[in-house]
Parts: structure tokens; C-alpha cells; sequence
């Protein structure tokens, strides 16, 4: 077939013309891809690019054998866009109609109505719904005929799934995830991690395509601490079991691993759950533990008295006049309670008497006793990242009086807290050293490098106070903490308050077993009880009752006969 | 015989011209070439084109399988928390005392199992 030239031409002419279209569109590309770069892509970004804050996770808290204790999980939130104050008002009505499948308390629901009234355009329902309040509002989202808009936000919400057990511990958090108390406050900043922006490219529908870290967000890490949930929960319920019986105002215990003084358990009563933060009384916030401050009484004569052993002013055989009952030191009376007219070193701590322990301060002398007291840690924070803790109260030397030394001697004119008077007993339990109690164990995953130990006590002092306390449990006031089986050293104490809470007492008892190879030191302490108030009646068999069931942790079996073993093989 | 092939190929060349006029290409030929360069342009243009595309769509792909890889990290989460729910100690306990009937056992009621080997070794 022949094309003639007038054909050629027409082909020549389109030819040309689709060339040029080609070559229009490709310079308009040129233009918007290179020339006009830098303004169009300002334009794509202010049309299609979002940058927001990205809120990290808060890192997860684990006991020591990994139980998770406060978890982070994603939670919806709910909020009004109030366009028209009618329908919004209408909107929320309906909610209320759910009444205790969706509760609100009086305040929230008036301050919501008056929000809408006043025409605020973003109003928080309810945040961090659970499931069920979800689905709920859920239904009336999707029913929802009014110009009111109901919506949701997703937001993280910190879960304590063992309820109040540890709650001293944990402390709680904000609406905002923000710590609040406890080690949640103490190392909000590792926990928490940090915030991030991030900048998403969305399509024309919004939906996103692409996402963009500018700065990429910090994950709070993950925290083991040295809590013991078992123990813990078991020592928390037997703490409060003591405190109803007695009708106690509160108390605390503190157990110890003499190893390397990590905290196993801290339990404070009255308790809360952390959950509820917001609802809770600061009295049920309160961590006893470590912000309880009292004259520690008997239990502190264990220090004067390894002071006076260890200074070498004192023998275990030593006899001293225990004046029946009454001593008379410059213008104030020290009495016991138990009358004695004479009584040996060792028998002045197994039988508690003031007056004999008022006698070893006076020997030991001013000077000597405040050196020994301040090794012992007392008038330092033990520094746990916890919120609230006291240093305790316990006068320079220079504020020392005639009949300090005397009163120091048997635990008045100081003020400590449970933990101090738990690391104090933990330095006998530990063979001497002062350890530093700390609560977290690993932080995401790498292990806390401990403290240095500084020894305090000699081996022959360690021998003599333990040989001591364990006269105390056997013979003395601790004899309620006997155990079958088992060797507890121990030693009773028994406080008057004064000031406002004149005529009231505050009763304890510190220890640790086995007595022979110490695994566990104890402290308890039971504030104000009604009726019984000796350390003997009230602290003692609480400290049985925990020690019963922390042998059972420690895998030591109380009065466990030959008949009860079996032995095998076992793959 | 070399001068006949040399004749050969001058015609050959010829025919890339008009009339045998050198240095003006045949229309034949300047049609094919920008016949050429067009479908390449196209080609690169189909090529631009469909990359970014398939960008677009590994884009999403990619959006989805990460959200879809949060959405199971909190999945995992939320377990863990239903989980550490229901292990909470303070139901355990009330649902093996209350509904199994179970009871803490007295201490003579222990019986402690020793291995052969860590009796062997005097434990």
C-alpha cells in the first residue's frame, strides 16, 4: 500500500502535535518537580502531612520472679464535640441514662453540663473507659441522631492487677500517666520514657501511607524490683488481720533478704488501691514503712548494745544494778516494767529492762553512742526512689542533754522509721555489714549494680548480739515468736507516745531467722493498738505468723519431722 | 571483488538519505526516530508512573502490617494485664478456698520431697 504525500502530511501534522502534548506535559512535570519543588511540596505537606506528639508506653513494673505488678495498656477515652449546645446537652443525657453501667460521679456530671452550656467545643466524657463502658457508648455513638458528635481517643491506661498488694510500693499515676506516688514517682523518668513527633503522610481519604519519626520516642523501661508478690500479699494480709484484731490505727512491716538487703516485702496498712489514687485518703496513701516516725524503744537497745559490745565497754557477763525498778537520772525517772535488782548484760536485753540499758548508754558515754548510732544509718534516708520517705530525727551531739545518752540507750529522744530499725537489725543478721536496702532489681533488663557494704560490726560482737537475741525469743519477751524447728533472734520493743497521742503505744518487734545461716530480717511495727499493746503481745506473733509463712517461701518447713521426707528421684 | 562490496554497502547507506543528498535524513526515517523517542518517553513516563504507584502501595502495605504489629503488641499487652487479672493471689486464693474447698495445710502436713542426688550430696 502507497500513502501519498497528502497523508503523510496529515500523519505528520497529529505526529507533531501529540509530540508537543507529550512535550508540554513533560516540561509541566519538569516545572512541578524541579523548578517549582520547594513551593508545591509545602503545599502537599500543609495539605496531606500531620506531625503529632507520640506519647510512649510507660514501661511495665515486674516482682522479682516476673509477676507483673502495673501494666500499661491502650484505652479509650471519650469526648463531645459540642457543635450545638441543644443536642450535645440531648447526647449526654442519654449517657447518664446508663446511670451504674456508667457511672460518674456528681461532680464530673455537673461540671459536663456546664461545660456544654457554656459552649466549650471539647469536652472529656469519661477517660480511659474499660471495655464494657466502651461498648456501651459505642451503641449510642452509632444511634446517635443529633449534630452532638460523641468520639473516641485512644490513650494509655495503667492496670494494677494484684489490686492493693504493694500499693505502697507502686504508688499510683495521674489521669495523664504522670507518677504520682511511689516508685512510679520515684523514677517517673526511666519509667515514663520520652515523648516523640512524628510526621504522617495522609491520602486524600486521610488515611496514612506513610509515617515518619522526627524524633523517634523513648519506651519507658521495663522495671523488676525486689519485691517478692508472694510474700508480699501474704505479709500485707497478716499485717492487716493483726492490726483488726487489735484495732490498731495502722502498722508496717519490712522484710529484708540479709544477703544484700533487698526489700522482699513492704507492707503498710490502712492500704489502697492504686488504681483509685485520686479516691484515696493521704492517711491510706501514707507509706508507714518509710515515713512512719516513732520512738523505736526496746528494739534500739540492740544498737546501743552492739555499740557497748563493740567498743569493748561492755561483756556479755557484765552485771549491772537495775535499781528494782527505779532510776533516777539527773532530773527525770527511768522505770521498768518488770522490776530487777540486778541483772547481766545479756539478761538487761533478754528481759528488756530500760534501766540496765540506760546503764550501758551511761557507760558507753556520750560520744561513743552517737558514733554507734549514726553507723547504724539512723538520721540518713535509706534512699529508696519511693515517695515520702523520712530521714528519721536524731540530734547533732552538741544538742545532747545530761540523760541523753541514757534515754538514747533504750530508744527514746530518736525518731526512726521501720525500714532504718529493719537495716539496723539486718547489720547483726548480715555478720556486721550495713546494707543497703533498694527495691529495683533490674531496670529493662540489666541488673542494678549494689551498693558497697560497709562493715560496722566485728564477727565476736555479731556472735554475742546474736546469741543475745536468740535468748530473747527462747527465754525472754520474743518468746511468742517460737517457732518449731526453727531458730528466730529477735528482740520485742514497746513505745509510749507522746504529745497528742499521750497514753497510746506503738508495739514491735525486729528479728531474723534462721538464726544459725540468717536468710530473712524482719521488722514490724503496729501503731496505736486497743487493748493488748506489749511488742510481746501485739509485734511478736505478728512476726510468727509472717515468719511461719516466709519459711514456706524460703523452702524451710517448720517443724518438719524425718517421717515427712521423701526421697527420690526426680527428672 | 572488495571494490563490488564497498559499492554494495555505499547503496545500502544511500537509502538512510533522501535521494542520495548527503547529510539530510530520509522522512521515513526522522519518523521512525521520533516514533522512537516518543514510545521511550512513554516508557519512561509508564515506568515513573507505576514505581511510584507500587510506592504508594508498599507505603500503605508497609502502614498496615506496622499498626497491624502494634495493634498485636497491644494484644499482647492487654493478655499479659488480663492475665496478672486473673492470677491476682487475693482471687486465687478465695477460689481455691471458697469453691475447691481447699485449706492451707498445718505444718506436719508438709511433705518435703529431696532428690536423690541433693541427698547424696547432704543436703
Amino acid at each position: 500500500m502507497k500513502i501519498n504525500r497528502s497523508e503523510r502530511n496529515r500523519v505528520f501534522v497529529i505526529f507533531i502535535i501529540f509530540f508537543l502534548w507529550v512535550i508540554i506535559i513533560g516540561a509541566s512535570l519538569v516545572k512541578i518537580q524541579v523548578f517549582d519543588y520547594n513551593k508545591n511540596i509545602a503545599k502537599v505537606r500543609a495539605q496531606s502531612n500531620r506531625t503529632f506528639t507520640m506519647h510512649p508506653k510507660r514501661g511495665t513494673i515486674y516482682d522479682s520472679s516476673g509477676e507483673v505488678l502495673a501494666i500499661s495498656v491502650k484505652a479509650k477515652s471519650a469526648f463531645l464535640s459540642n457543635k450545638d449546645k441543644k443536642d450535645s446537652l440531648q447526647l449526654f443525657n442519654r449517657i447518664l441514662k446508663l446511670k451504674k453501667r456508667f457511672p460518674l460521679s456528681k461532680g464530673d456530671k455537673k461540671n459536663i453540663k456546664n461545660r456544654i452550656r457554656k459552649g466549650d467545643k471539647f469536652i472529656w466524657v469519661k477517660r480511659k473507659l474499660s471495655d464494657k463502658e466502651y461498648k456501651l457508648l459505642k451503641k449510642i455513638k452509632a444511634t446517635n441522631k443529633t449534630h452532638a458528635i460523641l468520639d473516641f481517643v485512644e490513650e494509655y491506661k495503667r492496670i494494677y492487677p494484684q489490686s492493693s498488694t504493694a500499693c505502697h510500693i507502686l504508688g499510683g499515676v495521674g489521669i495523664d500517666e504522670q507518677g504520682l506516688y511511689g516508685i512510679e514517682y520515684g523514677i517517673d523518668s526511666t519509667i515514663r520514657g520520652k515523648d516523640g513527633e512524628a510526621e504522617v503522610v495522609l491520602d486524600a481519604r486521610h488515611k496514612i501511607f506513610n509515617l515518619q519519626y522526627l524524633t523517634e520516642p523513648a519506651a519507658g523501661k521495663d522495671i523488676h524490683l525486689t519485691i517478692n508478690l508472694a510474700a508480699q500479699f501474704f505479709v500485707e494480709r497478716e499485717l492487716e488481720k493483726a492490726i483488726k484484731k487489735h484495732k490498731a490505727k495502722g502498722g508496717a512491716v519490712v522484710i529484708l533478704d540479709v544477703s544484700d538487703g533487698a526489700i522482699i516485702a513492704a507492707a503498710s496498712y490502712p492500704n489502697y488501691h492504686p488504681g483509685n489514687i485520686k479516691w484515696s485518703s493521704n492517711d491510706r496513701k501514707r507509706n508507714r514503712a518509710i515515713s512512719f516516725l516513732y520512738h523505736p524503744g526496746s528494739t534500739f537497745k540492740i544498737i546501743s548494745a552492739a555499740t557497748a559490745l563493740e567498743s569493748r565497754v561492755c561483756s556479755p557477763r557484765q552485771t549491772f544494778d537495775c535499781h528494782n525498778g527505779v532510776y533516777q537520772v539527773k532530773d527525770q525517772v527511768i522505770t521498768d516494767v518488770h522490776p530487777h535488782d540486778t541483772l547481766t548484760f545479756e539478761k538487761i536485753i533478754v528481759y528488756s529492762s530500760n534501766i540496765g540499758a540506760a546503764k550501758i548508754g551511761e557507760r558507753l558515754g556520750r560520744k561513743r553512742l552517737y558514733e554507734g548510732i549514726k553507723k547504724f544509718g539512723f538520721g540518713t534516708r535509706v534512699g529508696l526512689p519511693l515517695t515520702g520517705e523520712e530521714k528519721g530525727i536524731f540530734n547533732p551531739l552538741n544538742k545532747w542533754t545530761g540523760v541523753s545518752a541514757a534515754f538514747h540507750s533504750y530508744g527514746y529522744e530518736i525518731a526512726v522509721t521501720p525500714l532504718q530499725m529493719a537495716r539496723a537489725f539486718n547489720v547483726i543478721a548480715s555478720g556486721g555489714y550495713l546494707l543497703e536496702p533498694h527495691v529495683v532489681k533490674k531496670i529493662d533488663g540489666v541488673f542494678l549494680k549494689p551498693k558497697k557494704r560497709q562493715k560496722i560490726l566485728s564477727p565476736s560482737t555479731v556472735r554475742q548480739m546474736a546469741a543475745i537475741m536468740m535468748e530473747v525469743v527462747n527465754r525472754g519477751t520474743g518468746k511468742a515468736t517460737r517457732i518449731k524447728g526453727i531458730q528466730i533472734a529477735g528482740k520485742t520493743g514497746t513505745t509510749k507516745k507522746i504529745g497528742k497521742s499521750k497514753g497510746k503505744y506503738v508495739s514491735s518487734f525486729g528479728g531474723f531467722f534462721p538464726a544459725n545461716k540468717p536468710a530473712i530480717t524482719m521488722f514490724v511495727m503496729v501503731d496505736e493498738p486497743i487493748g493488748l499493746y506489749y511488742g510481746a503481745d501485739v509485734a511478736a506473733p505478728l512476726f510468727k505468723a509472717i515468719a511461719k509463712k516466709m519459711m514456706i517461701y524460703l523452702n524451710i518447713i517448720p517443724g518438719l519431722d524425718k517421717k515427712n521426707e521423701i526421697i527420690g528421684n526426680i527428672r | 571483488m572488495n571494490r563490488k562490496t564497498k559499492t554494495n554497502t555505499n547503496t545500502n547507506r544511500n537509502a538512510y538519505y533522501t535521494n542520495g543528498k548527503k547529510g539530510k535524513l530520509s522522512k521515513a526515517t526522522t519518523t521512525g526516530i521520533l516514533i522512537l523517542i516518543t514510545f521511550m518517553v512513554f516508557i519512561l513516563l509508564f515506568t515513573y508512573l507505576s514505581l511510584n504507584l507500587k510506592n504508594i502501595d508498599f507505603g500503605y502495605e508497609m502502614q498496615r502490617l506496622i499498626s497491624h504489629e502494634r495493634q498485636l503488641k497491644e494484644e499482647i499487652d492487654k493478655l499479659k494485664s488480663d492475665k496478672a487479672g486473673l492470677l491476682n493471689l487475693a482471687r486465687v486464693e478465695k477460689k481455691v478456698i471458697e469453691e475447691l474447698g481447699y485449706q492451707y495445710p498445718d505444718p506436719d502436713q508438709f511433705i518435703r520431697v529431696i532428690a536423690a542426688k541433693e541427698e547424696k550430696e547432704g543436703r
